[in-house]
């Protein structure tokens, strides 16, 4: 069976009103901002034009905000698996979903119950029909990551697999993109991982 | 190719409580579909396949103690997974036995029916962490005393066939040796409105690929199935074997699918090509098919795609237990085994007249013949879609 080493090609952080590309800061906001606002402060900033990001909820914003960045707005490959996973499922759209529901149930609410809607925006976004999975972990686990990733490549399913942690709680927020290749890059190991992933110091 | 073997299967759903219990009501086409008695909700007019014990039969049945916090999801899996160890031929699972499950719904039951009792109740504060979907998962590995490769998958109405599809690459690629993988989802109030507000449920039985189909009927189940290496199958029973899986998205709509079926078909061709099988070799086709206008035309196109004139014989097992969204993979799957293992296919319930689009015709009484592989579609909001190939262990 094929083992070859696998990479980490780039990498992407948004938390606490900072967006970090490849461990380089390249947009701050104020902090304290809301999650709505400061998403429309990197839409702008990004210079983005893609009407359907108002329709999303801010899960599915996060995500897609990141992969925008990370790719340069171009996901080439096509067969690029998307593997992603967080803790809070869609939690912050199941509540506003169920509030509706005392009087009229929102259909635009309801369709974003569920955290793989994100990784259906993506693939919209990019026009990607690959494989795509979504976990849901008590906390980041890069082993996860690690196994099924590498199953991926190992099967020969796939030369690229786009992977995130992107989590929404209770207006925080902690998105960590990262693609993985066969080559050029740091190694895919579980310490690269949580180096990249790990809240950055100045 | 010879495929992953299945070794052990359980499973609880409106049909039944058990492999046995299922397999007579698909045999005698009695369907579980009716009003919904256990779930408390004011669409009580909306048909629903629901399993008839309480949470807290369930509770007796498996010998919880008063206090526990097992989410209606929990208690189903649980059910099922007891099954699956009964005839799997173990006394217990052998050490590093993995466990995936999948749910769309997790705890949202506990949160919807004790949410207001939070602040005032303590005794019900146990099932604040419930709503976790990763909780209810933890909760059934702990009840077998699991405590090797646990995960959850969310992704929607394909999540248990994604789970079948894991742990399938994971044995073949060496990184677990034995798992158990399926799902479990419980009806709720927020599916039933959230169903509801889509315009997609129907007020009558469900007629999946009937050319007057209103909409799905939700349901309720808990499947799972045991995976093993080979190396370990020597001398036990191989109920079937997974041999080809694919996933892919339809990048189409949130919640809609595409007029082409391209998510479909490409979920499709990369399970026969896993499987190393051409259109030509399936015997029968266990569909997704919901009984949404949307749905069952975009399969159906997918389906004419894929095997242009010469479509096998295929029936959607939904008019039975409704639609079970994030177990409905692990429950068909079962049903594709019991196929394989009795030769039989199962009826498309409630089905009168060919959509006009197509023209396709489901099958609808019980047909007695051998079936050897069994292609089983489960196609999930977000786009996700996922094809598994089922074959005759030989």
């Amino acid at each position: 069976m094929m083992s070859k080493e696998l990479s980490i090609k780039n990498s992407l952080i948004i938390r606490e009103s900072r967006v970090f590309r490849n461990g380089e800061l390249i947009f701050e906001a104020d902090q304290g901002l809301s999650t709505t606002k400061f998403l429309k402060k990197v839409y702008n900033d990004q210079k983005l034009k893609y009407s359907k990001f108002f329709k999303m909820d801010e899960l599915s914003k996060l995500g897609y905000l990141g992969t925008e960045i990370l790719t340069n707005g171009s996901i080439e490959d096509k067969e690029t698996a998307l593997v992603f996973a967080n803790s809070a499922s869609s939690l912050e759209t199941d509540v506003a979903f169920a509030q509706t529901m005392e009087e009229f149930p929102s259909p635009s609410l309801f369709v974003y119950t569920l955290p793989n809607i994100m990784l259906g925006e993506i693939s919209i976004r990019h026009q990607l029909r690959s494989e795509n999975i979504f976990f849901i972990s008590e906390e980041f686990d890069p082993l996860l990551f690690i196994d099924y990733t590498t199953a991926l490549f190992q099967q020969e399913k796939v030369e690229n697999v786009l992977c995130g942690w992107v989590n929404l709680h209770n207006n925080d927020y902690d998105v960590f993109l990262w693609k993985i290749a066969n080559s050029g890059g740091m190694e895919f190991n579980e310490e690269e991982l949580k180096k990249l992933y790990l809240p950055t110091h100045e | 190719m010879k495929g992953v073997a299945v070794t052990g299967m359980g499973i609880i759903s409106a049909i039944g409580r058990n492999l046995n219990e299922n397999h007579l009501s698909l045999k005698n086409a009695k369907n579980g579909i009716t009003n919904p008695e256990i779930l408390s909700t004011q669409h009580s007019h909306l048909p629903v396949g629901e399993i008839k014990l309480s949470n807290a039969e369930l509770a007796t049945i498996l010998n919880l103690p008063e206090n526990h916090s097992y989410t209606r999801s929990a208690l189903l899996a649980v059910h099922s997974v007891k099954e699956l160890l009964e005839n799997s031929g173990y006394d217990q699972f052998p050490e590093g036995t993995g466990f995936i499950s999948g749910t769309s719904i997790g705890g949202i039951d506990k949160t919807e029916q004790h949410f207001y009792d939070y602040s005032e109740n303590p005794e019900y504060r146990k099932y604040i962490q419930a709503q976790h979907p990763g909780f209810t998962t933890e909760k059934i590995a702990e009840y077998f005393g699991l405590n090797g490769f646990v995960t959850t998958i969310s992704t929607a109405c394909s999540s248990s066939a994604n789970a079948i599809m894991m742990g399938a690459q994971m044995i073949q690629s060496g990184k677990l040796k034995r798992v158990i993988v399926g799902g479990s989802d419980c009806l709720t109030k927020f599916t039933l409105n959230g169903f509801n507000s889509l315009k997609i449920l129907s007020e009558e039985k469900s007629l999946p690929f009937d050319d007057d189909r209103a909409g799905l009927n939700l349901g309720e189940a808990a499947g799972y199935l045991l995976l093993e290496a080979e190396e370990y199958t020597s001398g036990r029973s191989v109920l079937g074997r997974v041999s080809g899986y694919g996933n892919a998205n339809d990048a189409f709509h949130q919640t809609a699918s595409s007029e082409n079926g391209e998510g479909a078909f490409k979920a499709i061709s990369k399970a026969l090509n896993k499987a190393g099988l051409s259109g030509s070799d399936i015997n029968f086709i266990n569909a997704h098919g919901t009984g949404t206008r949307n749905n069952d035309l975009s399969e159906s196109v997918a389906l004419q795609r894929i095997f242009g004139k010469n479509i096998p014989a295929f029936s959607s097992t939904k008019g039975f237990t409704g639609h079970t969204l994030g177990a409905a993979g692990a429950v068909e799957a079962i049903f594709s085994l019991l196929s394989i293992q009795y030769g039989e296919i199962y009826p498309n319930l409630n089905f009168k007249t060919s959509m006009k689009e197509t023209g396709l015709d489901p099958v609808t009484s019980i047909q007695n013949k051998e079936i050897n592989t069994i292609l089983s579609n489960s196609f999930g909001f977000g786009g996700n879609c996922t094809s598994l190939i089922f074959k005759k262990d030989e």
